[in-house]
């Protein structure tokens, strides 16, 4: 391609990307303004920046409370996932037996069948454990439900890769095989580990079935299941109501802002493997 | 016991304990409940009715008689099979042009790939305010500046399953355009110099070099987007909740109405099973089609 239509296509880019752009200024303009000058200018700036949108937003979503319980499920979430999951996959990857072929099989079931189809028998599971209407019924849910199963996928792929002579040099010397793991492979795993964390932060930070049917306690309540109690009541009035999405998406964005060139690498690497 | 297997347990309990919570827990949340699904869909339970009974495939036939069933399964296909064409049509060129030499092809890949951080709930929240049909929305506002009639995106019926389809793909365009970038770019470029040699020009270069080699990233997310588009739900929920009507209910929508607002819970669970072999086929069907196109450009 010739500079003068790199220059043109570059042109048309950026305009894309900026009309890409128009939904989220339009979004965060509005939580400005008052409901009269939303409606007469919706694209304009505001004349004066009025945070008192956001301060009312902030308690009636309770927002400290639903962050924390946010960051309680999450946390709790990506890392049992990365424990449970990366030595299970080590397991399937490393013995040669029928039988961890087998039980891999049944967790790639996981990847294919939506687990919608089983969410009544899931509600009874979960409320016959007794966790229903708690942050363990929803940790355990995006857990196990939701996605160990490709979780497994991505280590599994990856431990195929790292040579095993290593392992065998450990295990010479006597190490045991519990502690080889720890020891010798799990930091091996950096990579993937990081990718792992990455796409299950995103899933289970924005997945909002599950909190909706397992929690209706308010005080349990995620940042999502606020903004859907909120729908309601302020959906006449949207300068009221945007704060809340803004709100509802802002640790989201920060966690974007920071890290957006690991997680579009571990989007990559995710679907690769695939 | 055999003797044999005994010792091996004993080498093996190791392993066993490693790979017992991830397959417990599996077991517990995932196996048990699809299999519990399979024995209610034949049964006549509901929440009103808490002593239910073995009533064979009577769901299964009310379920091919429901015009909701038949609304549900064509809106969910329509819409997966329209989102993974438009999707890819517009990643692929967006990616090919991503990966030449331009200044801001960094910002322009941030850019285009954070929508799919957002949470398709408020995503749906925002856009349904965007395209309200009152002639305060954003979007009508827009169409009136070019002197048409505002359009009514999210109640017309014939609309409705699109304007929502629109959505996805503005979130969505953005992470498998970022899945093509990343194959492009591991494409060898000696095979782009071959092919110039040899006389192709631009148009020949991408439909017979870079396509074929496109082909693994193209059978994932033609396979993601064919699921996750069968599967929607927050976006439905938050933009037209399966109306106006039953214009927008998709197959999730409508289990999640029967079986939880309605509390007909069995025929729910009929409802998943058919849903069940639905992803099983297509997913299959997918697979065996990609490997099928492997075989011939190898």
């Amino acid at each position: 391609m010739n500079k003068r239509s790199l220059i043109l296509l570059e042109v048309v880019l950026i305009i894309l990307a900026v009309i890409m752009l128009i939904p989220i200024y339009y979004l965060l303009v509005t939580t400005f303004k008052t409901p009269a000058e939303a409606a007469l200018s919706p694209m304009g700036l505001p004349k004066v920046f009025m945070l008192d949108n956001y301060i009312k937003a902030f308690t009636a979503m309770n927002y400290p409370r639903a962050l924390l319980n946010n960051v309680i499920v999450n946390v709790s979430s990506v890392s049992l996932l990365v424990a449970f999951s990366s030595m299970a996959a080590y397991v399937i990857a490393r013995r040669p037996e029928k039988m961890y072929k087998r039980i891999y099989g049944i967790f790639m079931i996981g990847l294919m069948v939506p687990f919608q189809i089983s969410l009544i028998p899931l509600y009874k599971v979960v409320s016959g454990l007794g966790v229903m209407n708690s942050l363990v019924g929803v940790i355990l849910v995006s857990v196990f439900c939701i996605n160990m199963s490709f979780s497994i996928f991505l280590f599994k792929g990856f431990i195929n890769t790292i040579p095993f002579e290593l392992e065998e040099a450990a295990a010479i010397d006597g190490c045991r095989k519990l502690r080889i793991y720890w020891v010798i492979v799990f930091p091996l795993l950096k990579p993937i580990i990081a990718t792992v964390c990455i796409l299950n932060a995103l899933a289970v930070w924005n997945d909002f079935m599950t909190p909706l049917l397992f929690l209706q306690s308010p005080s349990k309540a995620v940042i999502l299941l606020e903004v859907y109690k909120n729908v309601g009541p302020f959906s006449t009035d949207w300068t009221a109501f945007f704060p809340m999405m803004v709100l509802g998406v802002t640790p989201m964005v920060i966690f974007y802002l920071f890290m957006q060139r690991f997680i579009i690498n571990g989007v990559v690497a995710g679907s690769v493997k695939g | 016991m055999k003797p044999e297997f005994t010792k091996t347990l004993r080498n093996n309990y190791v392993y066993l304990l490693m790979i017992a919570p991830a397959l417990i827990g599996f077991s517990i949340f995932f196996i048990l409940p699809t299999l519990m699904n399979f024995g209610y869909s034949l049964t006549n339970w509901s929440v009103y009715k808490p002593n239910y009974s073995f009533i064979g495939l009577k769901n299964f036939v009310g379920l091919f008689h429901d015009v909701q069933t038949t609304a549900a399964v064509k809106n969910s296909f329509i819409y997966a099979i329209v989102m993974t064409i438009l999707q890819n049509i517009l990643a692929i060129p967006l990616a090919v042009a991503l990966s030449l030499k331009l200044k801001s092809a960094n910002l322009l890949k941030t850019v285009f790939f954070a929508p799919a951080i957002l949470s398709v709930l408020i995503v749906g929240y925002l856009w349904s305010f965007i395209m309200t049909s009152a002639d305060h929305g954003l979007l009508n506002q827009l169409v009136q500046l070019f002197g048409l009639q505002p359009i009514n995106w999210l109640g017309n019926p014939k609309l409705a399953l699109f304007s929502v389809l629109f959505t996805q793909l503005w979130q969505w365009t953005g992470w498998a355009m970022v899945i093509y970038l990343a194959n492009i770019q591991s494409i060898d470029e000696s095979l782009y110099e071959a092919a110039k040699i040899d006389g192709a020009n631009a148009r020949h270069r991408f439909f017979r070099v870079t396509l074929p080699l496109l082909y693994p990233s193209v059978s994932f997310n033609v396979l993601m987007s064919m699921i996750g588009g069968l599967k929607v739900f927050d976006i439905i929920f938050s933009m037209t909740s399966g109306g106006p009507g039953y214009a927008t209910e998709t197959i999730t929508t409508m289990l999640i109405r029967r079986g939880f607002t309605e509390g007909r819970t069995a025929y729910a669970a009929a409802f998943g099973v058919i849903f069940f072999l639905l992803v099983l086929i297509v997913s299959k069907a997918i697979t065996w089609s990609f490997n099928k196109w492997e075989e011939k450009i190898s």
